[in-house]
């Protein structure tokens, strides 16, 4: 048994998944998803979609050079079992995956450099041309907040202050379900928590499969802009 | 060589027909004696050039579709001489390719003599005068052509003979058998008759002999007198037999049923004898069933010895009534000429010193017999371990095991099942049961086992070290900065207003084909606007007493259109407080005809260029909302196809349009 790549996205589709077509000419064709296979009869394209590998690794968003992946490979020589090999094998396969998940690391942090200038330089100029929308406290606050001040001898400033930051500081993101930690995975593999993310939503720790994907995005954008 | 193709020869009156029809119908007939001389001139000419251009064209298209007779094999010239005399066939053709160049000539002559017509009535004489000519040469023709079509018509049923191929050429006297036996031995229909001549041309049929395709020719009989008395149909034989590189079987019929005496049948091979040279002759005595070569009287018998004793002659001996022999005969013939063939083709590439000569050289070359192992002659192997086997005896108690015997052992078909395993070759015997894996951390594990690992994951790990020391995994961890953070929230704060804006602006444009209300017409309350002062920070409560003040309740009918209790109180037009007499006036007037107060088009514009700015202006705010452009009339519609009333309803009288 076998996984097998999807033909069309690239996913791996595993023993009793996904569909196989046969073509006449003896090909066959590996689908992992009745998405794929529907695409596939579409006559797509898999290069001009995104959601594909072959769209990732032909737009180099993805590590397509480098050592590790030759590991796997598919050899004309059949080779007999062998415990021993078979043993090395399978301690080589786990170091081999985290070399490479090292390497896939340093290369998602190489292609997102620049990343985060660029988002804050379009924030800045987004709040410069905005000031206007940004929220101020309401005159009747602002009467309530004087009343208040009066009543109990603080300076109306520090309220003002105190009731601006609680209006700006809220946050349209909420958490769903259990307690989302945020977390960041570092270069040599680690991973840490995000100090003081209490709230904030869930960022997927593994860089496996379509992990990336919102940020690539993002990126996309600020390139075409 | 065949002469199938030949186009038909057309007769005089046919040929003139066609010459003068195309003279017509391919070029131009108008003309009047107004038009210009020369073109007059010019389109007489050409009538005149192109009736001659036909003519040369189909003359030559006669001559050279007709078999140059020089060209041909000896066979066919000689052929076709005795069939329709050389000279006749010659003349035939000369005497079209000379009415050829005579029409050249003649209409040369008038296009010389149209060049000095003065008039239409001239030209038009002489190119009749010419074409009348041209007719009259073809008229002459008539015999020739005739013969030609004749010729034509024999020459594409002439059989296809092959002088150069394999070829058994069957002759003797009339009515000895030539025929049955080439009917018998090929699909060749020959006509067979019982009398004298039934055979008058040459008939050919083909057999297969050893993957090879023989050509059999089956002459007409001959008779035996001087050749200047034979008559065509013999002559067609004695120039088959003179010609055709050929094996000859000379047919006897010792029965003499035939009609000729045997004696008579030997006297005719001798005096052909001539022909005979450098072939192969076989005497075949045919009839055998009637009377066989030993019922002769050994006079007889001696005669026909006779002729065999003069070098290449065999007798032989068939039957095609009863066809004993025939296939002998054919057989035995077959393999004589293929073999004489052969050897006569050796000998002629082969020069005088016995070098090869260069074309036999290349077919040597394609020659290749493959002798196996080079001659040498491998024993068969046997192993070792099987020499000493002994046959297996299924009632021997000690037989060998085999696998059928294990199954009955262990509960027989369907219960055992065999073991795969069992004869893995392993490097170690004590894997074979092993769980091998086969998916590990969702890879195949089969994809990376690879004998030389070790080497390759060394250097891997080399590689790791080098770029840990060079620094590729060390990266400067972006620092959260207090600002940054606040200016990328205050960003998405922003975006989002942006969407809940232009999702409003959306829901107020979508007017779904409706009308634009009036600015005026549309209502905002008064809630709406103290929340909107209020978030801005001005302080709404002076505004909202001032309005509350201002409102009374009012008693009676309302004011306003709308009906009573419907009118919200916080509406925004209650600092109108009308007059009893706009009150009056507004009840009184349409309210779309009510006057502004100022002409809003005059209003604030200066002079001539302020006024086209403003036109302007107004145009480019038009743009976006022309070029989004709403549904007009100028726009395709369709309406109802079949209008009901236009439709329905009797339809006798009356046009459909009025109903």
């Amino acid at each position: 048994m076998r996984v097998e790549n999807c033909f069309f996205c690239g996913r791996p589709a595993w023993p009793s998944k996904g569909i196989t077509f046969m073509r006449n000419d003896g090909k066959s064709f590996r689908f992992c998803r009745s998405k794929c296979h529907k695409n596939f009869k579409m006559k797509r394209n898999p290069r001009k979609l995104k959601w594909t590998k072959a769209y990732r690794k032909n737009a180099g968003k993805e590590m397509v050079v480098d050592s590790t992946l030759q590991f796997a490979a598919r050899r004309n020589v059949p080779v007999r079992y062998d415990r021993e090999l078979f043993a090395k094998t399978l301690k080589a396969m786990e170091r081999i995956s985290e070399i490479r998940a090292r390497r896939e690391r340093v290369f998602y942090k190489k292609r997102m450099a620049g990343k985060r200038a660029r988002e804050l330089a379009a924030a800045r100029k987004l709040v410069d041309q905005n000031g206007h929308l940004l929220p101020r406290l309401r005159a009747s606050t602002k009467k309530e907040l004087e009343a208040r001040a009066a009543e109990t001898g603080v300076e109306v400033e520090d309220l003002e202050r105190e009731e601006l930051a609680k209006l700006r500081g809220s946050k349209k993101t909420r958490v769903f379900g259990r307690e989302a930690i945020r977390q960041r995975v570092r270069t040599d593999g680690g991973v840490e928590e995000i100090p003081g993310s209490g709230e904030g939503h869930m960022q997927e720790d593994g860089h496996d499969w379509e992990n990336d994907d919102d940020d690539d995005d993002d990126d996309d954008e600020m390139d075409t802009d | 060589m065949t002469w199938k193709d030949i186009a038909p020869v057309p007769t005089a009156q046919e040929f003139i027909d066609i010459v003068l029809s195309r003279t017509q119908r391919r070029l131009p007939t108008q003309i009047r004696a107004g038009f210009k001389i020369s073109r007059i001139r010019a389109f007489y000419t050409r009538k005149v050039k192109f009736t001659q251009e036909t003519c040369s064209e189909k003359f030559g298209a006669i001559v050279s579709s007709f078999p140059i007779l020089t060209d041909q094999h000896p066979f066919h010239r000689d052929l076709m001489n005795i069939l329709y005399d050389a000279d006749h066939f010659k003349v035939a053709l000369g005497q079209v390719s000379t009415a050829k160049h005579l029409i050249e000539t003649i209409s040369r002559d008038y296009v010389r003599l149209l060049k000095y017509a003065q008039s239409l009535y001239q030209c038009k004489q002489l190119k009749r005068a010419a074409l009348g000519r041209m007719a009259t040469l073809i008229k002459r023709l008539k015999d020739p052509l005739q013969y030609l079509d004749q010729v034509r018509q024999h020459l594409a049923r002439l059989p296809d003979i092959n002088p150069t191929t394999r070829t058994l050429l069957v002759a003797g006297f009339p009515n000895v058998g030539k025929s049955s036996f080439v009917r018998s031995v090929t699909r060749a229909d020959t006509p067979v008759e019982p009398y004298a001549f039934t055979t008058k041309s040459l008939f050919v049929g083909h057999l297969d002999y050893k993957y090879l395709r023989y050509q059999v020719i089956d002459t007409p009989g001959i008779l035996d007198h001087p050749l200047e008395d034979m008559n065509t149909i013999e002559m067609q034989s004695v120039t088959a037999l003179a010609h055709l590189r050929a094996a000859v079987l000379f047919f006897v019929d010792i029965s003499e049923q035939c009609g000729y005496s045997l004696k008579a049948q030997c006297n005719l091979f001798k005096s052909i004898k001539p022909l005979f040279a450098n072939k192969m002759v076989f005497v075949v005595l045919n009839k055998m069933d009637i009377k066989t070569f030993e019922e002769l009287d050994p006079e007889m018998q001696a005669e026909l010895q006779d002729l065999t004793k003069s070098g290449d002659v065999e007798l032989l001996r068939a039957s095609c009534a009863t066809q004993d022999g025939v296939q002998d005969v054919k057989n035995l013939v077959c393999e004589r000429l293929l073999a004489e063939r052969v050897s006569q083709k050796l000998k002629a590439g082969t020069a005088s010193n016995g070098a090869l000569g260069s074309r036999l050289t290349e077919v040597m070359a394609r020659i290749h017999v493959a002798q196996p192992m080079d001659g040498v002659t491998r024993e068969t192997f046997i192993p070792e371990a099987l020499k000493g086997l002994k046959k297996y005896d299924k009632s021997d108690p000690e037989r060998r095991t085999l696998a059928r015997d294990v199954e009955e052992a262990n509960g027989g078909a369907g219960v055992f099942n065999v073991d795969l395993k069992k004869d893995y070759m392993l490097a170690d015997p004590s894997w074979k049961y092993d769980k091998i894996p086969e998916i590990y951390d969702g890879k195949n594990v089969y994809d990376y086992v690879d004998p030389d690992i070790d080497a390759k994951l060394t250097a891997l790990e080399e590689e790791e070290d080098r770029l840990e020391q060079e620094g590729f995994y060390e990266s400067d961890e972006d620092i959260e900065d207090e600002e940054e953070e606040e200016i990328l929230q205050q960003a998405e704060y922003i975006r989002e207003k942006h969407k809940l804006i232009r999702n409003e602006a959306k829901m107020r444009k979508s007017l779904k084909n409706r009308a634009i209300m009036p600015r005026k017409v549309q209502k905002k309350s008064f809630a709406e606007l103290e929340d909107h002062l209020d978030q801005l920070g001005v302080d709404t409560e002076s505004i909202g007493l001032r309005a509350r003040s201002q409102v009374q309740p009012s008693r009676g009918r309302s004011v306003t259109r709308s009906r009573a209790g419907t009118v919200d109180t916080d509406a925004m037009d209650v600092d109108s407080a009308p007059s009893a007499k706009e009150r009056l006036r507004s009840r009184s007037r349409v309210r779309d005809r009510s006057v502004m107060a100022s002409n809003r088009r005059e209003d604030g514009v200066v002079d001539e260029t302020a006024r086209t700015k403003a036109e302007r202006q107004a145009k480019l705010g038009q743009r976006k909302m022309n070029r989004m452009a709403r549904q007009g009339e100028a726009d395709r519609h369709i309406g109802a196809t079949m209008p009901k009333h236009l439709f329905s309803g009797k339809r006798t009288i009356g046009k459909t349009a009025r109903r």
